[in-house]
């Protein structure tokens, strides 16, 4: 019997398995990949559509959602269950308040441009304004027809009880002759009373020679649409509140020019600002700007 | 060729895990939903509440404006399939069906499955 001779094959650590594979690779690609799928995840959104809770929903529809909660209390007068709701949405802070932030956005947007829209921002309104919470959606809304028709008689006078209805289509000449029907004029508002909180100089590249100011309420929130008049020599300008979005409801401001005094009062103000405001080369980040002013008129 | 083969079979394993626990079990709380989005519970809701605004008011075109919100664009036929659907399966209370059965007379929607829940509301009123 021959015994083999040859060689035995040397038999080492690189067998064929661990050459058809590398944990290390393994392992470094595997957590990779986890990172990128969650990563996916996180861009692309959940993936079930159709399946989203109210408080996932978008800015736009929460408001229309909210309105439609206020719809339902307007039905069931459920103030506990309409709060439920608004909690359901998990709001950043009082649920209320969000309400009323919901249904000023959507009353500025063109939301009261049809009788729906307008019904249904009055059911919002009732529901958070006798909760103490207020918006800028009660002043938006066109008055009741029983508001107004209270107000006429409030504001019909003896004449006016007295004219007879005119005929829906008279001659030309007796049109001409007759004396003006006593109309009803709606009652103006009451005139706001203001008074300067503060007046700071600030110094800043980007706003040189600028006059900011901020028309705000007792609690500090911005009053849009007040006039303030500015004057300088014999002339004047007035400037309103709340017409730079983006500045906030308070702000208004003036463009000043050097070497002219400036006075800024606003209608309702006790008196005009004693400071005459004036403008001059002022310094910051080593360079040269123009002061500036910042006013502040609170409603007293 | 191994590292290649490890780095596709890691990658792949690996996204594969990410995206079930991405998806499945630590879903992204995102807040960009539309309400057409809404789950079925939540937009039976939602309808529910138009549904109590038009017993308010009587609006069709508001009806029709917020049903639109949803991703609906025939509202008769859609209030009429909820309702019908809510009836069957006892979804909701009564006091719901009644105001779906209502808006679904006032769009010309009544079947005679509704028709009870009418009678209902016709008696509390």
């Amino acid at each position: 019997m021959q015994r083999d001779l040859r060689p035995q094959p040397v038999k080492t650590a690189s067998t064929p398995e661990i050459g058809y594979f590398s944990a290390w690779v393994f392992a470094f690609c595997l957590i990779v990949g986890m990172a990128l799928g969650i990563g996916f995840t996180r861009v692309y959104g959940p993936w079930q559509r159709g399946n989203a809770e109210p408080w996932q929903l978008r800015p736009e529809d929460r408001n229309h959602y909210m309105i439609a909660i206020a719809l339902e209390y307007a039905h069931s007068g459920d103030t506990a269950k309409a709060l439920d709701k608004l909690i359901a949405l998990r709001p950043d802070g009082d649920p209320l308040s969000q309400l009323a932030e919901g249904a000023c956005a959507l009353g500025s947007r063109g939301y009261l441009g049809s009788e729906s829209g307008i019904r249904a921002l009055r059911s919002a309104v009732a529901l958070y304004a006798p909760q103490g919470r207020a918006g800028c959606a009660e002043e938006l809304l066109p008055p009741l027809a029983t508001e107004v028709a209270t107000e006429v008689n409030l504001a019909q006078t003896p004449e006016a009880q007295q004219s007879t209805p005119l005929p829906t289509k008279r001659p030309l000449q007796d049109a001409l002759l007759a004396t003006p029907t006593p109309r009803y004029r709606p009652a103006l508002p009451a005139p706001r009373n203001f008074e300067v909180l503060s007046v700071r100089s600030f110094c800043e590249l980007t706003r040189p020679a600028l006059i900011e100011v901020f028309v705000v309420d007792y609690l500090g929130r911005g009053i849009p649409g007040q006039r303030i008049r500015v004057r300088w020599g014999d002339r004047e300008d007035i400037f309103v509140s709340g017409l730079k979005a983006e500045r906030g409801d308070a702000y208004a401001d003036f463009q000043m020019e050097e070497n002219i005094n400036y006075a800024i009062d606003m209608v309702g103000a006790d008196d005009a600002l004693g400071t005459r405001l004036s403008t001059d080369a002022c310094y910051t980040e080593n360079r040269r700007s123009l002061k500036s002013y910042r006013v502040t008129f609170v409603e007293r | 060729m191994r590292v290649i083969r490890s780095m596709i079979l890691g990658l792949l394993l690996g996204a594969i895990v990410g995206l079930y626990f991405g998806w499945g079990q630590f879903p992204a709380e995102s807040r960009n939903s539309g309400l057409s989005d809404l789950a079925r519970p939540f937009r039976d809701d939602y309808i529910v509440m138009v549904a109590a605004g038009y017993a308010v008011d009587g609006d069709v075109d508001g009806v029709s404006q917020r049903l639109s919100r949803l991703g609906i664009d025939d509202a008769p036929s859609a209030i009429r399939e909820s309702a019908e659907r809510i009836i069957h399966s006892s979804a909701r209370g009564l006091a719901d069906i009644g105001l779906l059965v209502h808006l679904a007379d006032g769009l010309g929607q009544l079947t005679q499955p509704m028709q009870p829940f009418l009678d209902v509301n016709r008696e509390r009123a």
